[in-house]
């Protein structure tokens, strides 16, 4: 038994001190592992980085986390990657990390990622520098993932890609349709479909749906605690029959 | 002076929401229905969702602000979904 605990959005500020901690109490018997799926602070404060590593203190299992675009938005995602990481947290940004848990290896490879829609009514990088350099964003974003998926994946029992933004519309069902290019693109799912993994976790859209699933059959859950409700929600990773081949998403 | 059209009203509440450091919300639904502005959605904190309010009425002047936004509910959940 792999128990994985998965949250994003939590978006701590200086009003919601002991609030996380308060939903995290009994996290350390019900699960091995806690993911968090970036906005992790309200506005990306090295402060409110500060009151995250205060919320997570009573964790005493491995914590691997990804920034979202709230952690970005002061421009001192550095400083609060450096805090999270003096708290002994994971942040993973197009990078991987392998945690042990009872002689199962998990690996985790993760990182922001960014927008652009979904197949079909995808942004492509033609015009003006903006539109390149938006799109172009999310392609770097993808190549990091994909290939810290297939380092980690050949290393690892269990394999989980964690992300902020969403690879699948699925996922963004209750958002409005105007907003999918913002909230994710399926060159994130495209990826991870390349690569392998047994399970996407993500965020970043409030108004979406837990459930999802990759074209190529992995299963996608969006864990913004809107959507969630909870403090976090746990995924059970169990033995697998076979290890899946990976998807060719390209021919 | 007209009144500024209704839809201009929604993206200049939701540019405030998103830049306004006593808000810093993007998940915010916000409705005009006659004259009234209606909030939907979840904030993180009950004070994160009156200062969200506090920002809607500033602007929205003229207007009545029902905020329905929900506080999150962030307790333990039990169960465990079995990936097979």
């Amino acid at each position: 038994m792999t128990r994985v605990a998965a949250v994003a959005d939590i978006h701590v500020g200086a009003d919601s001190v002991g609030h996380v901690a308060a939903g995290l109490q009994h996290v350390n018997e019900r699960a091995d592992l806690l993911l968090l799926g970036g906005d992790l602070t309200r506005c990306g404060e090295p402060v409110e980085a500060q009151l995250v590593a205060v919320e997570l203190a009573g964790v005493e299992i491995p914590i691997v986390a990804v920034l979202g675009n709230h952690d970005h938005h002061a421009d001192r995602a550095d400083e609060v990657v450096g805090l999270l990481e003096d708290v002994g947290v994971v942040v993973l940004d197009g990078s991987a990390t392998t945690v042990d848990v009872d002689g199962v290896r998990i690996g985790v490879a993760g990182g922001k990622g960014f927008g652009g829609g979904f197949a079909g009514a995808n942004a492509t990088a033609f015009g003006e520098p903006a539109m390149k350099a938006f799109v172009e964003e999310t392609q770097r974003e993808a190549a990091r993932l994909q290939a810290a998926l297939a380092e980690v994946r050949p290393n690892a029992d269990r394999t989980i890609a964690l992300l902020h933004y969403a690879p699948v519309p699925e996922t963004l069902r209750g958002e409005r349709l105007e907003l999918y290019p913002f909230l994710g693109s399926h060159l994130l799912a495209e990826a991870i479909d390349i690569a392998g993994a047994d399970l996407v976790v993500h965020g970043h859209a409030h108004h979406g749906s837990e459930r999802g699933v990759t074209p190529g059959g992995i299963r996608v859950r969006n864990v913004a605690q809107p959507v969630i409700q909870h403090a976090y929600r746990v995924y059970d990773l169990r033995e697998p029959a076979v290890r899946e081949a990976p998807v060719a998403a390209t021919a | 002076m007209a009144a500024e059209p209704q839809e201009y009203l929604v993206q200049h509440i939701q540019e405030a929401l998103a830049t306004d450091p006593r808000a810093r919300e993007l998940g915010v639904e916000v409705q005009v229905a006659g004259d009234r502005v209606v909030l939907t959605g979840t904030a993180a904190t009950a004070a994160q969702r009156d200062s969200i309010g506090e920002v809607v009425r500033e602007l929205a002047d003229g207007y009545g602000v029902v905020n329905e936004m929900t506080v999150l509910s962030a307790d333990e959940d039990g169960t465990v979904e079995e990936l097979t």
